[in-house]
């Protein structure tokens, strides 16, 4: 009993906490993954922009609050102009393309935030302080509220794809792109969107995450392989399976941390992956012969 | 290989052979010569893969890697026969890309590239977090390795004809090959794999085959690199380098010997070149990279037929 409050009830809830933000992340990778079948390479550093959009949005406002609005906004502006400049005209080429482009977006945009920032390590400080006596241990009202938060807009966009019309057209346009454009849809105008909401999303992740974590250029580096990791476990363009291999990695690496060092929690995650990967590489929810 | 294909690859040789004889030729343009075109013919093995049988490896930055270790742990406990490093190297790689190349060939596409990707993040992970191979430093401070007793490979320009001897061995390797049913083999897989099995090929044996000699092709660049610089690091194998060395062969053209050798020797010298003035050499990295993409998707030397035009959803 004792074991289960002191360590394994707060590795837990970390393990929660890190997949909600974690499948918001996954989620924005997913969808371009569908709608442009490419796996977005530069989402990490949006993911990366995110917090330092906030971090210069506090330093002129002095509220992490308003930071919260501003910076997911502007990192989407960027991604929308981004789109508009550079997908928009590959659209219609194989998708290595699309994979080589990010991965040129990507070097841009951390090279430049290295620039602007500097390449040190910088804190975001905790907007909300203290803790709560919760279930016979204390935890930290920040991770709560993260937790709470990144819950929110999970089931906020759950019911965006589901029931409004705008979300429905995005999924049409992940089934079938030419089939909308038949249906007399501006399909551009859906994927700039797309991109821009994706965009806004992972900056929003990374904003969250930033007090908890330390804020430095390579900071999407090692997250984005752990958001692939978890689009690939959930099934390529299942946004339902993301949001389940989130949650399911996020427990199961912050379990792991209790029995194994981190270089073992790293590697048997991979092992996980591998293994999916070999055996049922469509994941959890993916549909068959995806991409293959 | 018909002496009137050869010819020209013959005198690019016979130039970077006189290259050093020029005064210009400091020690540093000897080094970055040598840096040029290892990673040349590193791409150049890439291509095999990515251009010839269209299977896009996304972990070859492992393969170098794991041959620059070889090399390196035997130099730092004083076995400094360049030999017995490759063949460590020859070891290592050939294992490792077995089963790599085991597991990933049962896979098309992306999830090809994400195979790659993970076993190599394996790689990196365990070479990043051992002590024994220094950790997140690795492996520093490394002597340099003999061709034979007497005659150590420890000036630039040494290094230089050595760099140059693997690139030309490695071309004529890869030109064999293409040139040869094998080669022709993994094109036809590449242009239609059904179509390549229900003719008999064992299409799979097929592509373990090529990728096993590609990584053993990456892996010997790779165990030539800590006779040059003196270490190894783990940051060899990060996937942001196996992403580097896809971007070469982009730069160069794919389904070529002779593209990515120039997009490898491109890339290298324009690092070099922007860094020296730069900063932020990254960004004008990847906006090159961006503009390849958009304006110039067949790079400089690649084949037309490859950039094939697809409809949106060229994933169905």
């Amino acid at each position: 009993m004792e074991y289960l409050t002191a360590v394994l009830l707060p590795q837990l809830l970390h393990g929660l906490v890190f997949g909600a933000a974690l499948g918001l992340l996954a989620l924005g990778l997913t969808v371009i993954f569908g709608l442009l079948g490419v796996m977005n390479f530069a989402h990490g550093e949006l993911y990366m922009l995110g917090a330092y959009a906030g971090i210069a949005v506090i330093g002129v406002t002095h509220s992490f609050w308003v930071a919260l609005i501003l910076a997911p906004l502007l990192v989407g502006a960027l991604g929308a102009l981004t789109e508009v400049a550079t997908l928009r005209p590959l659209y219609r080429r194989q998708p290595l393309y699309g994979l080589i482009l990010t991965f040129g977006l990507a070097l841009v945009f951390r090279e430049g935030a290295r620039q602007v920032w500097g390449g040190d390590m910088r804190r975001i400080l905790p907007p909300i302080t203290g803790s709560t006596p919760l279930l016979g241990m204390t935890y930290p009202n920040y991770r709560l509220f993260l937790l709470a938060i990144a819950s929110v807009l999970l089931v906020a966009i759950w019911l965006f794809f589901t029931k409004t019309r705008a979300g429905v057209v995005v999924r049409a346009a992940v089934q079938d792109a030419e089939m909308l454009d038949g249906l007399g849809v501006n399909v551009p105008r859906v994927f700039t969107l797309t991109f821009a909401g994706s965009a806004a999303l992972a900056a929003l992740a990374g904003l969250l995450l930033a007090p908890v974590f330390t804020v430095y250029p390579q900071m999407g580096v090692e997250m984005i392989l752990l958001a692939f990791i978890v689009v690939i476990l959930g099934g390529m363009g299942s946004l339902g399976g993301s949001v389940v291999a989130a949650f399911v990695i996020g427990i199961a690496q912050s379990l792991l941390t209790l029995w194994m060092n981190p270089q073992r929690v790293a590697i048997a995650i991979f092992g996980i992956m591998i293994l999916v990967l070999i055996i049922r590489p469509r994941g959890f929810f993916g549909r068959e012969g995806v991409l293959e | 290989m018909s002496s009137a294909r050869s010819w020209p690859a013959l005198v690019v040789l016979a130039a970077l052979a006189a290259l050093p004889l020029t005064p210009f030729m400091t020690k540093y343009y000897m080094l970055l010569g040598f840096d040029a075109l290892l990673f040349g013919a590193v791409a150049m093995s890439l291509d095999l893969l990515m251009g010839y049988t269209g299977l896009v490896s996304f972990g070859h930055a492992a393969f170098f890697g794991l041959g620059a270790y070889a090399t390196a742990v035997l130099l730092e406990r004083g076995v400094l026969s360049l030999w017995l490093g490759l063949g460590f190297a020859v070891l290592v790689v050939g294992l490792y890309a077995l089963i790599v190349a085991y597991f990933a060939t049962t896979r098309r596409g992306i999830y090809f590239a994400l195979l790659t990707l993970v076993f190599a993040e394996v790689v990196y992970t365990f070479f990043r977090y051992t002590q024994t191979f220094g950790g997140s430093d690795g492996i520093q401070g490394l002597p340099a390795p003999y061709l034979w007793p007497g005659l150590a490979i420890d000036t630039p320009a040494r290094n230089y004809y050595l760099i140059l001897a693997y690139l030309a061995l490695a071309y004529a390797a890869c030109r064999v090959l293409v040139g040869s049913h094998f080669g022709r083999v993994l094109v036809a897989i590449r242009e239609n794999e059904d179509r390549a099995r229900f003719l008999g090929y064992n299409v799979q044996r097929y592509k373990m085959g090529v990728c096993v000699i590609s990584a053993l092709l990456t892996g010997l660049g790779g165990a030539l690199y800590p006779g040059r610089a003196a270490y190894a690091t783990p940051d060899l194998m990060l996937w942001t380098v196996s992403g580097e060395l896809i971007i070469m062969v982009m730069i160069g053209g794919l389904g070529t010997l002779v593209g990515p050798v120039i997009g490898g020797a491109f890339f290298i010298i324009l690092q070099e070149k922007v860094s020296s003035y730069v900063d932020w050499y990254f960004i004008v990295i990847g906006l090159v990279l961006i503009a390849i993409v958009l304006f110039m998707p067949r790079g400089l030397f690649g084949l037309r037929r490859l950039l094939t035009l697809r409809p949106w959803r060229a994933t169905a």
